[in-house]
């Protein structure tokens, strides 16, 4: 290799030297020489190290690994190589050029603290967080939740394709009266914690909610697959427990502090939000199993103390599990196996006595035609 | 004392394909890992766009790896871990105690409640102002030229109490002292940092940035016409109706045209007048002009490109909706897959072309019109000290400040 010209920072003053760069005799080494070093440096080969993800094809800047305290181990001084040649036989014959080298004792820091990241954000999504949803769910006014559970459900209406607030609100006077039979028939008489008021939506899906303060909501969907207004007034059954324990607010409070937690590690790269949302569904399912398999069994107390078989219970359930074309592995659902909870009734049912229809033909058929 | 040939240049050299490929490699590596390869994103890009910078023949160097960001990221998410969840819990729950039913409330009780949802987001707020400090500092200490390093003193606290308190002062006067919220906060920056030996210091007066303002001020002035015109004419004439619409439209365009216009007017009067080591002077002359024709075409090609990516995936997953009928619970669910990665590949490629198409255009031409006067004299200036113990701008990428670079 012949003798070429190169420019070199000593990595102690900001002036540019020129200076030359050869092969030493033995191969081993770049020798750098010039008018501004003292006498000429000698670099090996084996230690040579150069700048990756540069723009400029055309110059090499080529450093030396040493044991500084740099952010990465290496030598101050810079030298930049313009000689295509050498650019070329550098590229070629050096396979460590690009090599990133790491200060010894790195990965156990690393280690270290990704243990104390993943062990302080497991204790807030799992322990404490919860704890406190808990809490601040029993600490916050009635009337707060009640109106809360107003803008949640406007919400929803506008989810649903309600062009407004109340245009998806179903309103026939009889229907509505069928409607406060049947909850008059299963709360009567029962010290509850909220003033229940229910409302149907006119939405082909089956399905109903419980929004914090009491507002539960069912879809005209459900009203239109029952065969009967047991089964109804089962899923309202289920819903008030859902309402008598907070579950709404408790959630919503949770996945307030989770869902920032969530993004904040994730990051904003590309799909970042997705896999929060599914982080997030993933914890909260695990919680509202749970409180699902509660809400049943407050429903099946209800249903008894009010004199409704449970029957209606179980053949809703499954009708449900029929219906479930896509099979949800458990984890990803937020109710239990329908199949289990159909069961559980249909146990129930079978020791009930003196029970009787929750609403006369009549009004069955006026509360299917609420929304007409 | 500066003769002309001390002065010198600034250059931009990078290139739209070399970095559109490192964009959208590292980017697909970042969807891969789940996000961790983000850091090892960021530092490659750095490395590329620092590297196309050129003073009088010599490049810049960005030294920052990978693994220090990643390191500065976990240290961060240990603290903030614990502090973003409680905060947000219970802001959110302060927000529920203040809950209106929105059937009966009064405009009063509605603005109160969207007011309350505003300063939650004051909580995090230090922490990003902190993060912005922390992160300027950070490419500082890894930025080298000539083997020379950046640098910049810790005052990451004295950032935060100067931002809120100039930042209440601007709330306060409507934003008329904008000039002294951006002259002060450049100043307390600029005046902490060095390169190698040699300090920078800040000169000039904020009230010399009131001239970069003038557009945003006839914007909204545009804006206070038309609405009253507007107003009138509802009890008039039509006319004024008409006239009061079409100013506030204009005033909306001029507003934001305004707003481009401050930021580069006022970045090139505090270049002009930042001064390293006493000697060394710089100028720029970034034009408005070009940054906004950058920002439309730029747009405009992005906005066509990412129709196309996303046209073709939606064209594909369309033709594969038949496929789902009759296809099993496992097919399903590799079909779906399938359309979701499309769909994320897009994205990373609408990414990457945003950072050639938009970035970068305008990133170059604000440093070509740079110059740095009496140059001849950085050949005195030696080195300082590594800079050790430093985050890695780990608080920034947790809360997400900092931007494309």
């Amino acid at each position: 290799m012949q003798r070429t010209e190169a420019h070199f920072f000593d990595g102690l003053t900001a002036g540019r030297h020129d200076v030359h760069v050869a092969l030493s005799e033995d191969r081993l080494a770049l020798i750098i020489s010039g008018d501004a070093l003292d006498e000429p440096l000698r670099w090996p080969l084996m230690d040579l190290r150069a700048l990756a993800d540069t723009a400029d094809k055309t110059r090499l800047t080529l450093t030396r690994r040493a044991d500084t305290d740099d952010e990465a181990p290496r030598d101050p001084a810079r030298l930049i190589i313009l000689d295509p040649r050498l650019i070329d036989w550098m590229r070629r014959t050096r396979p460590g050029l690009f090599k990133a080298d790491l200060h010894p004792g790195i990965w156990k820091r690393i280690l270290t603290y990704a243990g104390g990241a993943i062990a302080a954000t497991a204790l807030m999504l799992f322990v404490i967080l919860p704890a406190m949803a808990n809490t601040l769910a029993q600490l916050i006014p009635v009337e707060r939740e009640v109106a809360f559970g107003k803008t949640v459900t406007a919400q929803m209406e506008r989810l649903l394709g309600g062009s407004g607030f109340g245009t998806l609100r179903c309103e026939s006077p009889a229907g509505k009266a069928a409607l406060e039979a049947m909850l008059s028939r299963l709360t009567d008489g029962r010290d509850m914690q909220y003033d229940i008021a229910v409302q149907v939506f006119d939405h082909e899906m089956v399905n109903a909610f419980a929004a914090p303060g009491g507002q539960v909501v069912m879809l005209r969907g459900l009203l239109d697959m029952a065969d009967g207004p047991d089964e109804v007034a089962a899923v309202l059954a289920h819903e008030i427990g859902h309402v008598e324990s907070r579950d709404a607010t408790r959630n919503a409070l949770r996945a307030a502090g989770s869902a920032g937690l969530l993004t904040m590690v994730l990051g904003d790269f590309t799909g970042g939000a997705a896999i929060a949302l599914i982080g997030e569904h993933m914890i909260s399912a695990g919680y509202t199993r749970a409180a699902e398999a509660e809400a049943d069994i407050f429903a099946l107390q209800l249903l008894n103390a009010a004199d409704v078989s449970a029957k209606g219970f179980a053949r809703f359930f499954n009708r449900l599990d029929e219906m479930d074309a896509m099979d949800l592995p458990a984890y990803l659902s937020t109710h239990p196996v329908t199949a289990e909870r159909a069961a559980q009734a249909r146990d129930f049912a079978s020791v009930q006595v003196g029970t009787r229809p929750v609403l006369d033909p009549a009004e069955w058929k006026a509360l299917r035609k609420i929304c007409e | 004392m500066n003769s002309d040939q001390d002065i010198m240049t600034l250059r931009y050299a990078g290139e739209r394909e070399p970095l559109l490929g490192l964009t959208f490699r590292t980017g697909l590596l970042t969807v891969v890992t789940l996000g961790i390869y983000r850091f090892w994103q960021k530092t490659r890009i750095r490395k590329y766009i620092w590297s196309s910078v050129s003073a009088d023949g010599d490049t810049f160097e960005y030294t920052g790896t990978g693994l220090e960001k990643f390191l500065g990221f976990l240290i961060a998410i240990v603290f903030l871990a614990i502090y973003v969840g409680l905060i947000q819990m219970v802001l959110f729950f302060a927000g529920l105690n203040i809950m209106v039913d929105p059937e009966t409330a009064s405009p009063q009780q509605m603005i109160a409640q969207i007011v309350a949802i505003y300063i939650t987001a004051f909580a995090v707020l230090p922490f990003v102002l902190y993060a912005i400090y922390r992160a300027r500092r950070y490419k500082m200490a890894r930025t080298r030229f000539r083997g020379i390093r950046f640098g910049m003193e810790k005052g990451a606290w004295g950032y935060v109490l100067r931002a809120i308190g100039y930042g209440l002062l601007t709330a306060l006067t409507l934003g008329i002292l904008t000039p002294l919220l951006t002259f002060k906060l450049e100043k307390y920056m600029a005046d902490r940092s060095y390169y190698g030996t040699a300090r920078f210091v800040q000169t000039g007066n904020w009230t010399e940035l009131f001239p970069a303002l003038k557009h945003v001020l006839i914007g909204i002035g545009l804006l206070v016409l038309g609405t009253l015109l507007v107003a009138a004419g509802v009890m008039s004439s039509a006319w004024f109706a008409f006239l009061g619409g079409l100013a506030v439209a204009v005033g909306s365009v001029w507003i934001v045209i305004g707003a481009i216009y401050y930021a580069v007017r006022s970045f090139a009067y505090l270049t002009d007048h930042k001064v390293l080591g006493k000697e060394i002077g710089f100028a720029a002359e970034p034009r408005t002009g070009t940054v906004i024709k950058a920002y439309v075409l730029g747009g405009l090609l992005l906005g066509l490109l990412a129709t196309v990516a996303f046209g073709i995936v939606g064209a594909l997953g369309a033709a594969f909706i038949p496929l789902l009928e009759g296809a099993g619970m496992v097919g399903t669910v590799v079909l779906l897959s399938l359309i979701g990665i499309g769909y994320l590949v897009a994205l990373v490629l609408v990414q990457a072309l945003g950072m050639v198409l938009i970035t970068q255009p305008i990133l170059a031409h604000y440093i070509q019109t740079i110059r740095i006067e009496n140059g001849s004299a950085l050949d005195r200036i030696a080195q300082r000290e590594t800079e050790t113990g430093i985050d890695a701008e780990g608080f920034a990428d947790a809360l997400d400040v900092g931007g494309a670079i």
